[in-house]
C-alpha cells in the first residue's frame, strides 16, 4: 500500500492555479524527487499535503487517513513532517531546545525529549554545539538543525523543501549523505531540489511540476531524457 | 566581531545557587516586618509584591508565548470585582471568593482568547486593548449590577482562623505576608511552566508560529492555555488588590493604564525570564511612588522634609508619572531591549570573558 496518495489535488489562489490536478503516490521507503521551475507549485504542494492550505480540490491520503481538513500539527502527529525552504530556527532557543520542541510531539518528559534530541543532533552531526543559540548558526548548520528538529518528531514521511539551497558543494554533499543514510534507515522522503545532479543521485522516482501541473513522472534516467522536461525545465544538453 | 552567543536562554534544570538565593530572599523578606514596623514601608512592600505577581502573570503569555497582551486589566478587574462583590453582597470571605474570581478570569480568558488569537502581532495587541475597553465601559454602564463609577468599598474583611490563630486584616502586616506568599507561589508556578513541555511549546510559538505548527503544536490551543494560566494569576492579583486598597471602580481596575503597567514591568525588567519581572517591579514601583508621592521619602527618613528634591518633583512631575513611564520605555527599548536583566547579563558575560578562561566560554546558564 502506498504511504502517501495525492489524488487530483488543485489549489487556486483567486484565478491562479498554483496546483492543478496533481496526482501521484509514494511507496514506503522511497525517495521522491519533486522538481520544476520557480513558481511551478512545489512548495504549494507541500503546503497542501501538510495542512497549511486546504486543497481546493482533490484528496491527500497518508497511511490510509484522509488528510483534508487536518491541521499541520495533526499531520505531524500522524507521522508526516516538513522542513522549510526559508529556514525557520527558533532563534532565541538553543540548538538542543529547538530539537526538543520537535521531540516533545512524542513525549511529555523533558529528559526523554533531550535524549531524543541529542540523538537526532548526532544524526545530522550537530551534536558538538547543543547549547548555541539557533539564531547564531551559519546557514549550513541551520539547514541541519531544521532536519534534526523534523526528525525528532519521529516521522514516517519527511518532506524536505530545498534543504540544499544556499549551501556550498561540501555542505550539499553532507546533506546528500544524510538523506541517503535516512533512506537506509527506512525513512520515506520527498525532496524538493534545484540541484539536478543531487536530485538524480538520490531519487528513486521524480515528479516534474510545471505551471502547477504534473508534467512528467518516472525514474531519474527517464526524466532526464524526457523531451517535455528538457524543454520546460532542464534545457538542452550542451555538448 | 565575536559571533558566539552571549547567552543561551535555555532553561537548564535546577540551579542550586539560584534555589539557595531564592529561599534566602524569601526568608529575609519574611523576617523583614519583625524589624521594620513602619506601615508605610510595609505598604510599599505589598505594592512591590503585587507588581511582581502582575509581571510574572503577564510573562507567561507575553514573555514565553510572545503574545503582547495590553488587555490584562480585563483579568485584573474581573478578579477584583468578583472578590469584592462576593464579599460585599454575599459576605463570602476573600480567600474563598478569590477562587471564584480565578475561575471567572479563566473562563473570560477562553472567550477573549478565542476572539483575539485569530490575530497576530500588532493586530492582536489592538484587539486585546479593545476587548478590555469594552469590559471597562460595560462595567461603567451596567450600574444596577456593578454600581458603575460609584465603585465598591470594603466594609469589613472577616477574621481568618487557621487552627487556633486568628488573623485580622486591620494592619498592613497580614497583607504583607499574604502578598509575599502569593508572589512566591506565582514565581514557582512561572518556573514550573518554563521548565516543562508547556514552556517549550509557548516559546516555540513565540519564536515562529508556523514552524511550531509543523512540529505538532496547535498554536491556538497552547496560546489559550498560556492566557488561562496568566489570567488566573492576574485575577488573584486583582482580588488581592481590591482587598488591600479597599476601593475599586471600573477605571482603577479595568483602565488601560493598568494593562500598560503589566507590560511595563516585564519590558523594563526583561521579558521571558523569571528574574525580569522581579527587577522590573523593583524599578517601576519605587519610581512611580517617588513621582506620585515624594513625601514618602521624607516618611522613610531618606530626605529631610524641606528637601529641594521633593519640592522639585511635587512642583514639576507630580502628575507626570505616565510621561516618565513613556520616556523610560523609550530608553529601555533603545539601549536595553532585553531589559535591565539583559544589561546585567551582558556585563557579567563580558567580565567573565575578560578574565582569562580555559579558552572557551561556557554558555551562560539561566536562573
Amino acid at each position: 500500500m502506498a504511504i502517501l496518495d495525492i489524488e487530483h489535488v488543485s489549489k487556486f489562489f483567486g484565478g491562479l492555479a498554483a496546483n492543478s490536478d496533481v496526482s501521484f503516490s509514494m511507496e514506503q521507503g522511497m525517495i521522491m524527487g519533486l522538481i520544476g521551475p520557480n513558481g511551478a507549485g512545489k512548495t504549494t504542494l507541500f503546503n497542501c499535503i501538510t495542512g497549511y492550505y486546504p486543497p481546493s480540490k482533490g484528496e491527500v491520503t497518508f497511511k490510509g487517513t484522509r488528510l483534508n481538513g487536518l491541521q499541520p500539527d495533526q499531520v505531524c502527529r500522524l507521522g508526516m513532517v516538513r522542513t522549510w525552504q526559508k529556514v525557520r530556527p527558533l532563534a532565541k532557543l538553543s540548538v538542543v531546545d529547538n530539537v526538543m520542541v520537535g521531540a516533545l510531539a512524542r513525549t511529555s518528559s523533558l529528559r526523554v525529549a533531550r535524549e531524543l534530541a541529542m540523538e537526532q543532533l548526532k544524526v545530522v552531526r550537530l551534536d558538538h554545539k547543543p547549547d548555541f543559540l539557533a539564531g547564531g548558526l551559519p546557514i549550513g548548520e541551520r539547514k541541519k538543525l531544521e532536519v534534526a528538529r523534523a526528525l525528532a518528531t519521529k516521522p514516517e514521511l519527511l518532506l524536505l523543501d530545498e534543504v540544499m539551497g544556499g549551501l556550498n558543494p561540501a555542505e550539499s554533499e553532507e546533506i546528500i549523505q544524510l538523506i541517503l543514510e535516512l533512506k537506509k534507515r527506512g525513512l520515506t522522503q520527498m525532496v524538493i531540489e534545484h540541484d539536478m545532479k543531487a536530485i538524480m543521485r538520490i531519487s528513486d522516482r521524480i515528479v516534474v511540476l510545471n505551471s502547477g501541473e504534473k508534467l512528467a513522472e518516472g525514474g531519474p534516467r527517464e526524466i532526464a531524457d524526457n523531451p517535455d522536461v528538457i524543454a520546460a525545465y532542464l534545457g538542452e544538453r550542451v555538448e | 566581531m565575536d559571533r558566539r552567543p552571549l547567552l543561551s536562554r535555555a532553561p537548564r534544570g535546577f540551579s542550586v545557587l539560584g534555589l539557595v538565593l531564592f529561599v534566602a530572599a524569601i526568608a529575609a523578606l519574611a523576617a523583614f516586618p519583625s524589624f521594620v514596623k513602619k506601615p508605610y514601608v510595609l505598604h510599599m512592600g505589598v505594592v512591590l509584591f503585587l507588581a511582581i505577581i502582575q509581571g510574572q502573570a503577564w510573562n507567561v503569555i507575553g514573555g514565553y508565548a510572545g503574545q503582547y497582551s495590553v488587555g490584562h486589566a480585563a483579568f485584573f478587574g474581573i478578579g477584583a470585582y468578583v472578590t469584592m462583590m462576593l464579599l460585599e453582597l454575599n459576605k463570602t470571605a476573600p480567600w474563598v471568593g478569590i477562587w471564584a474570581a480565578i475561575a471567572a478570569a479563566v473562563l473570560l480568558s477562553l472567550v477573549i482568547g478565542s476572539i483575539t488569537f485569530r490575530l497576530r502581532g500588532p493586530y492582536f495587541v489592538l484587539a486585546s486593548i479593545s476587548v478590555t475597553e469594552i469590559i471597562r465601559l460595560a462595567a461603567l454602564h451596567f450600574k444596577d449590577f456593578t454600581r458603575g463609577a460609584e465603585g465598591f468599598l470594603v466594609t469589613e474583611i472577616p477574621t481568618l482562623k487557621i487552627g487556633a490563630t486568628e488573623i485580622e486584616f486591620f494592619t498592613k502586616r497580614p497583607f504583607y505576608f499574604a502578598a509575599l506568599g502569593l508572589a512566591v507561589v506565582t514565581i514557582i508556578a512561572n518556573w514550573a511552566v518554563q521548565h516543562s513541555k508547556l514552556g517549550y511549546y509557548f516559546q516555540a510559538i513565540r519564536e515562529d508560529q508556523d514552524a511550531a505548527h509543523s512540529l505538532g503544536i496547535n498554536p491556538a490551543f497552547y496560546k489559550n492555555v498560556a492566557l488561562a494560566i496568566s489570567a488566573a494569576f492576574t485575577a488573584a492579583a486583582g482580588g488581592f488588590y481590591a482587598m488591600f486598597v479597599k476601593f475599586i471602580d471600573p477605571n482603577t481596575v479595568f483602565g488601560l493604564d493598568v494593562s500598560v503597567q503589566f507590560v511595563l514591568i516585564c519590558i523594563i525588567g526583561g521579558i521571558g525570564t523569571i528574574l525580569g519581572p522581579v527587577i522590573g517591579a523593583m524599578v517601576l514601583v519605587p519610581l512611580s511612588e517617588i513621582l506620585r508621592n515624594p513625601k514618602g521619602l521624607v516618611q522613610l527618613g531618606i530626605v529631610s522634609s524641606d528637601s529641594g528634591f521633593v519640592r522639585f518633583i511635587e512642583a514639576n512631575l507630580s502628575n507626570a508619572h505616565m510621561l516618565v513611564y513613556g520616556i523610560l520605555v523609550v530608553v529601555v527599548i533603545l539601549f536595553a531591549p532585553e531589559g535591565v536583566l539583559g544589561v546585567i547579563r551582558r556585563l557579567a558575560t563580558r567580565l567573565r570573558r575578560r578574565t582569562p578562561s580555559r579558552g572557551r566560554t561556557e554558555p551562560a546558564a539561566t536562573a
